[in-house]
């Protein structure tokens, strides 16, 4: 039991939000199946299967759920219109004037939360015009906006994230992500630096150093999941490309190349 | 009375450069967000919230009590960081209190990305079924989880006292002690107060 609880408390400790969602589902699940049992019991109305998809889309369209559930009788019912949420970046200038009213009154907490916003207001203007800079078309491969992601959590040091994937008509794929992230940096900085476990041969060779654009780097292949090029820039940033579908390695490297990492650290305020 | 004006001097003068502090970095935000140079605006920001993480625990230790029991603490011994020089980035604050073998210490993380893994964790009614060694208990109407430990040398019992409240975890522990001492321990924690502090 208690090696049970250390593995989970593991697990939890690495993918804390992961978990929580998982909970959620269970319980979810847990539900409908009370439900299903007291209607049964009950002789009442029927029940159908319950899908709870989810899309994310940074695009503010509308999320649908599909089917419905039947609870004594009455049926809910599924969503098929809305707009989405509005856009609602903070606004940096009145969350420093609330920070600055906050901390004169001595209301720390609340001068905290304002910065926070700040943060995450003058990140997302980091994210979009970073996004402005990249390629529409990398390799022929056009980029899909819809699929432009800026994610930010407040702290300022740790977790702003920028995604842009490009594909064509059939099942080719680049998925590049700009990650500023001072607390990976520290591990992948370090494994970079282990030069006794850089070149190991097992037959196929899945994964090397090498060098981009003057960059140390790391490549990995694998068949279910393709290329894969971690680039860590300056002290808090990483440059990862995804390639599904390349037909080998010169060919994702030369969609690689296309991307220019020194504009990137310089709108990073990177060295 | 004249240390008392050199005391008071001081405390005047450490409160007003941590202000200026402030406001330096404010200003350096500001100027750099309006000339659109946002990486070191958002540079000055992060020294403001490690600014702030500095005020709240300083406010956080004014809270804790300076004794548990018959022990006393120990104000050199005192620890606190915060902003993006602390603890998983969060803030963290240690107070030790006692000498061997009789010891205790109250820490507390504040803001930090973990708490939301560890409050999962807590929340899972699962865990602690047949272990007992561990249960959950509620402390001035918060939940906590309670651990008991035998020392390896000495075959004492040790206690560990766990609180998630809003974003901030709060772990008690006290070496060579009881239930129900440790409980009233954490009784003498104004937690609200701390809640109210440190959300």
């Amino acid at each position: 039991m208690r090696i049970f609880s250390i593995l989970v408390s593991a697990m939890l400790l690495s993918s804390g939000h992961t978990f929580a969602q998982f909970l959620n589902k269970l319980k979810q699940k847990a539900e409908q199946k009370a439900e299903r049992a007291l209607d049964e019991k009950l002789g009442l109305g029927q029940e159908q299967n319950n899908s709870t998809g989810n899309n994310q889309n940074t695009g503010g369209n509308s999320g649908a759920t599909g089917g419905s559930s039947t609870r004594y009788g009455k049926s809910n019912p599924s969503n098929n219109v809305g707009g989405g949420l509005v856009s609602s970046p903070p606004d940096v200038g009145q969350n420093l004037l609330d920070a600055e009213a906050a901390y004169k009154k001595g209301t720390f907490g609340d001068a905290r939360y304002s910065v926070q916003q700040a943060i995450l207001g003058v990140e997302l203007e980091i994210g979009n015009q970073l996004l402005k800079s990249l390629p529409d078309v990398i390799a022929g491969l056009k980029k899909d906006e819809t699929q432009d992601e800026v994610s930010s959590n407040g702290y300022g040091w740790a977790g702003l994230t920028i995604m842009r994937k490009y594909r064509d008509d059939k099942d080719k794929q680049l998925t590049f992500t700009i990650a500023n992230n001072a607390v990976w940096m520290a591990s992948i900085n370090a494994y970079m630096s282990m030069g006794g476990m850089a070149q190991q041969t097992n037959g196929q060779q899945n994964w090397k150093q090498i060098k981009y654009k003057g960059n140390k780097a790391i490549i990995e292949y694998s068949e279910s999941s393709g290329y894969k090029l971690s680039v860590p820039i300056g002290q808090s940033s990483l440059l990862v490309f995804e390639g599904v579908n390349f037909k080998n390695e010169p060919d994702f490297m030369k969609a690689a190349n296309e991307i220019d990492p020194d504009s990137i650290k310089k709108q990073l305020g990177e060295q | 009375m004249k240390k008392a004006f050199v005391t008071i001097g001081l405390f005047f003068a450490v409160a007003t450069g941590f202000s200026q502090e402030f406001d330096k970095r404010l200003t350096s935000a500001r100027t750099a967000y309006a000339s659109k140079d946002f990486s070191n605006a958002r540079f000055a920001m992060t020294q403001m919230l490690g600014i702030l993480d500095e005020a709240i625990a300083k406010e956080i230790l004014k809270l804790l009590p300076t004794k548990l029991g018959a022990m006393d603490y120990k104000p050199k011994e005192d620890q606190l960081t915060g902003g993006s020089t602390g603890y998983a980035g969060g803030l963290f604050v240690n107070r030790f209190f006692g000498n061997d073998p009789k010891t205790a210490s109250i820490e507390i993380v504040n803001n930090s990305p973990f708490i939301t893994s560890i409050n999962a964790f807590l929340n899972m009614p699962m865990i602690g079924m047949g272990d007992s060694d561990q249960k959950s208990v509620k402390v001035q109407g918060y939940k906590g989880i309670l651990r008991k430990q035998v020392g390896t040398d000495d075959n004492k019992l040790n206690f560990e006292l766990q609180i998630p409240f809003n974003n901030t975890l709060l772990t008690l522990k006290v070496n060579d002690t009881t239930e129900n001492e440790i409980t009233q321990f954490a009784n003498a924690i104004p937690l609200l107060k701390l809640a109210n502090v440190a959300q």
